[in-house]
């Protein structure tokens, strides 16, 4: 093919090395040095065309083999390919520009030589890529061949600029420049403003020096790693070692972790700027190291005195820094659990002067106080973390179940709080607005969640319930409902089964009066204004009477009728009278000087008492326990209420008992024209709190029972240690079981024949 | 950029100071081309590009080739899979396009070669191929116009060595 020269071309033969070098050689070199002045088209296509010239020769110097135009060569390896000469002859000259830069380069140091080794960087790949293009055909042929035959250290000729950078300068210059870069970086965290491109470059430099031995279509990081984030996380360590050390000599704890918090982001944001987003992890590692570790014991002493100080926003602080640590916030838990348990038990020590007198309100409150007050420091300081708030639950399990209260009986947490929720549900004056009392059930339920002894609120609010609807004191349905719903989702079916079906036969009585009504009705016999409660004998906490009565005769009559009436209905149902809860309204019709008649609500035995002076005007002590049959518990405080209202008088005696007479008192007088006189009794009420607290242990026996044969029954067969552990899990939610009464509950099954002692402390199952 | 991209005019210059206008796409083919453009600047297409080692008739031949595969996809450099190395079919315009006489398709491969037109490139030589498939040394000696410079003892031991890749 017949080559038009252009001018300045290595003339014929094209085949000669030295030639065609000297020819590449100008042009290359002002590529490298003189790019910014251009290169012009024949100079490019000049190059281009000797270096396609010189490869596609028939006889190159130095080889000894001859080439066939169709490739069958005489040599097993087929055709050669031309270039090795050009190759070496162009990394000669890159290695020797390179010297070169490495004597200029001693003539800078500090951001001098930074600039001067971006410069000469820049200048040199620009050149590097436009020599890759000229030299394309020695890559498409002479440098793939011997690539796709594996020679090591040959690589195509961009990569070749990088590995003659890599070993004949940067090996040399590296580490100057990389102090020059620290140097910089220090001014910078000093405050002072820096030329961080030129970071920004030398980076890029060191991470396109990465070149993958295995693969030069690849990069890796080693290079980088190695040259710069080593010594950069090196030198980061050593400064804030020595600024920390300084710092928090001088400064307070809370100032330290200032200082902290915004070092640390500031290297954050420098990684943003002008570093390798793979520095990122390891140098926010160093930093929280240096930073934080070192310091973690003054910041964790520093703790306690933020939380005695409520310094929410620096314990924020601490939290943040110290969460950054592995390991970092478990004693900050266990301080916080501490403190916390503290708190509380102060609270109730503070409010319980007289245990005795100790109202439900102000004792739940304290409680609460103290877990709203750290729930939200748990919100706002600690992230709202799951870990915190297990640390805050126990400290509230301890300080609910385990204070100052609880030492005079360790029912007395869930028995104050059953209390409140009476108070709270219970019609009353003060009357609280609905949404407000929605709220504070739910804070009921905050305090419930910690009680441990559920099965002890469970009873005293039963009690407490039955009272409620018994006297129809309830202040609302809505209000019960959604009581009972909070329970039920916290403590499941069982535990309010009950109490739904109390508030079930309430319903059913309400039916049952209408139907009576109706009855009485269609018989056209007029009895008495009254109404019945039908309570199932297994969901009421209620007892027969401790004493007998004989109702007088009216309410007798009206007994009697509703009797038949409900035994029609349900055959075979046993009713029990319950006297001591029932109540009534009499008329007073001998007040002659009362603008109108007094109307009195009192209880039936106070009723009975009442229509016996009916009869006559004066009645003694006797008379009245005879025909009545009530005992003196019953008697006297029924009586002592009349006195001291003025409805009776008495004579003959200082206090109620026999040998006293009782008269009307013709002379009555009272503001108001109806009046209460139906007072629980104290000795009642006191004897009910007795009363609940021993069926307690009765009670549990009995759970404990049938969960250890619920357990059995399931496994048939079980070590005695492993019964235990499972049926303390069972019964956790109810109450926290002692062992000694589970081994004892245990004994009695064996005793029973429900359970069978084998061989090897193994118990069996008997059906 | 100076102008569009699509609307751009190359002119190349033969060995024979013959200029032929192309679009930028057409030219740019070849990665020669293309690489010169974008290492010198798109002024650089305001001047005509020598091409010093390429006549008339065959950079014509080539301009040809261009215009008709300029909407082709770009080959990446490292896309020399296999089946397009092994198959020899080719597409019917281009065995139209190579119907030409032995002496214009080698200079043509040597064009495509010298321009860097790797998909010409390959074309060439497939036909090349196929004028090689199937036919006896002597025959191959025949259409290329090659004597015989191999001593008996010389064919002899190339086809021992070669046995393994026979038709039998």
């Amino acid at each position: 093919m017949p080559a038009a020269a252009l001018p300045g071309m290595p003339s014929q033969p094209r085949d000669d090395i030295d030639n065609t070098w000297n020819y590449l050689q100008n042009g290359i070199t002002r590529i490298m040095l003189n790019l910014q002045e251009g290169v012009d088209l024949h100079t490019y296509m000049g190059i281009y065309t000797a270096v396609h010239n010189f490869c596609t020769s028939q006889k190159a110097t130095g080889f000894t083999h001859a080439t066939n135009v169709v490739g069958v060569g005489s040599s097993h390896r087929g055709a050669h390919l031309l270039g090795e000469d050009l190759y070496k002859k162009l990394t000669e000259y890159l290695t020797e520009h390179l010297k070169g830069l490495v004597v200029a380069s001693k003539a800078h140091t500090d951001e001098a030589l930074l600039a001067f080794y971006i410069r000469e960087w820049q200048r040199y790949t620009v050149a590097a890529k436009y020599i890759h293009h000229l030299f394309r055909y020695l890559n498409r042929h002479w440098v793939k061949r011997e690539m796709d035959e594996g020679k090591k250290n040959v690589y195509d000729v961009y990569t070749l600029h990088l590995v003659r950078w890599r070993d004949v300068l940067f090996t040399q210059v590296s580490s100057k420049v990389m102090d020059a870069v620290l140097k910089l970086v220090e001014k910078q965290r000093n405050g002072e403003t820096i030329e961080y491109n030129q970071i920004k470059q030398v980076v890029e430099s060191f991470v396109s020096l990465g070149l993958d031995e295995g693969d030069s279509s690849k990069t890796t990081l080693d290079v980088y790693r190695f040259h710069f984030e080593r010594p950069f996380l090196e030198a980061t360590k050593l400064f804030y070692q020595n600024e920390s050390k300084q710092f928090v000599a001088e400064n307070s704890v809370v100032e330290y972790m200032k200082k902290a918090e915004a070092r640390l982001e500031e290297e954050e944001e420098r990684v943003k700027l002008y570093l390798h987003p793979d520095i990122a992890i390891p140098l926010k590692k160093a930093c929280n190291q240096v930073l934080i570790a070192d310091h973690s014991n003054i910041l964790r002493d520093e703790f306690q005195v933020l939380l005695d100080n409520d310094r929410e926003e620096d314990m924020a602080r601490m939290y943040s820094l110290l969460s950054r640590i592995p390991d970092g916030l478990d004693p900050l838990r266990t301080r916080f659990e501490t403190h916390v348990r503290n708190a509380g038990l102060a609270a109730v020590a503070k409010v319980t002067s007289d245990a005795d007198k100790l109202e439900p309100k102000v004792y739940v409150d304290a409680l609460l106080e103290i877990h709203t007050q750290y729930q939200t420091l748990v919100k706002r300081a600690f992230n709202d973390e799951p870990e915190f708030t297990r640390s805050l639950d126990n400290a509230c399990r301890e300080f609910v179940n385990r204070n100052d209260v609880c030492k005079s009986g360790s029912n007395k947490s869930p028995e104050l709080l059953a209390k409140y929720a009476d108070l709270l549900l219970r019609k009353s004056s003060t009357g609280v607005e609905d949404a407000e009392l929605e709220s504070t059930l739910v804070q009921i339920m905050t305090v419930f969640k910690y009680i441990e002894d559920k099965d002890v609120f469970q009873k005293f609010y039963s009690r407490m319930l039955a009272r409620r609807l018994v006297h129809s004191t309830s202040s609302s349905d809505d209000a019960e409902m959604s009581m009972i719903g909070k329970l039920k989702e916290a403590c499941g079916f069982e535990y309010t089964n009950k109490l739904q079906r109390m508030f079930q036969d309430m319903q059913i009585s309400k039916d049952l009066n209408a139907g009576f009504k109706e009855h009485l009705q269609t018989l056209g016999s007029k009895g008495l204004d009254s109404s019945y409660s039908i309570l199932g004998t297994g969901f009421w906490p209620l007892q027969a009477p401790g004493t007998n009565f004989t109702p007088p005769e009216e309410i007798q009559a009206d007994c009697e009728r509703f009797t038949r009436f409900y035994k029609n209905k349900h055959e075979g149902r046993k009713l029990t009278w319950l006297w001591q809860l029932c109540k009534g309204d009499v008329k007073a019709n001998y007040l002659k000087n009362a603008k109108m008649p007094y109307t009195f609500t009192v209880s039936v035995y106070q009723m009975a008492i009442l229509l016996l002076f009916n009869e006559k005007d004066r009645n003694t002590y006797e008379e009245l326990a005879s025909t009545t049959q009530l005992n003196n518990e019953a008697l006297d405080p029924s009586l002592g209420i009349l006195l001291k209202a003025r409805v009776l008088n008495m004579e003959g005696s200082d206090k109620v008992g026999p040998g006293a007479t009782f008269s009307l008192n013709y002379d009555f007088k009272n503001k108001k024209y109806r009046l209460n006189l139906n007072m629980p009794m104290k000795s009642e009420t006191k004897q009910e709190e007795i009363e609940t607290n021993k069926t307690i242990e009765e009670d549990r026996k009995l759970l404990l029972q049938s969960a250890i044969v619920r357990i059995m029954k399931a496994r048939k067969r079980m070590k005695h240690q492993q019964l235990v552990s499972e049926t303390i899990n069972q019964i956790r939610q109810r109450f926290v079981p002692k062992v000694s009464d589970i081994k004892k509950c245990i004994e009695i099954l064996l005793d029973k024949e429900y359970l069978e002692r084998l061989e090897d402390d193994d118990l069996g199952y008997l059906a | 950029m100076s102008a569009d991209k699509s609307t751009q005019r190359v002119t190349l210059t033969s060995n024979e100071n013959t200029n032929i206008e192309v679009d930028r796409v057409v030219a740019e083919r070849s990665m020669l081309i293309k690489n010169l453009i974008e290492d010198l600047g798109d002024d650089v297409t305001s001047a005509p590009i020598p091409i010093p080692n390429v006549n008339d008739p065959v950079l014509r031949k080539v301009v040809e080739w261009c215009e008709h595969h300029r909407n082709d996809a770009v080959q990446s450099a490292d896309d020399d899979n296999d089946s397009r190395k092994k198959t020899t079919d080719i597409d019917e315009w281009d065995q139209k396009f190579m119907q030409v006489d032995q002496e214009m398709l080698f200079e043509i491969i040597l064009a495509a070669n010298y321009l860097d037109i790797k998909a010409l490139l390959d074309v060439g030589c497939k036909t090349v191929a196929n004028m090689i498939k199937g036919k006896s040394p002597e025959e191959i000696r025949k259409t290329f116009n090659i004597t015989n410079d191999f001593t008996p003892e010389e064919e002899e031991q190339i086809r021992r060595e070669n046995e393994w890749a026979e038709d039998r």
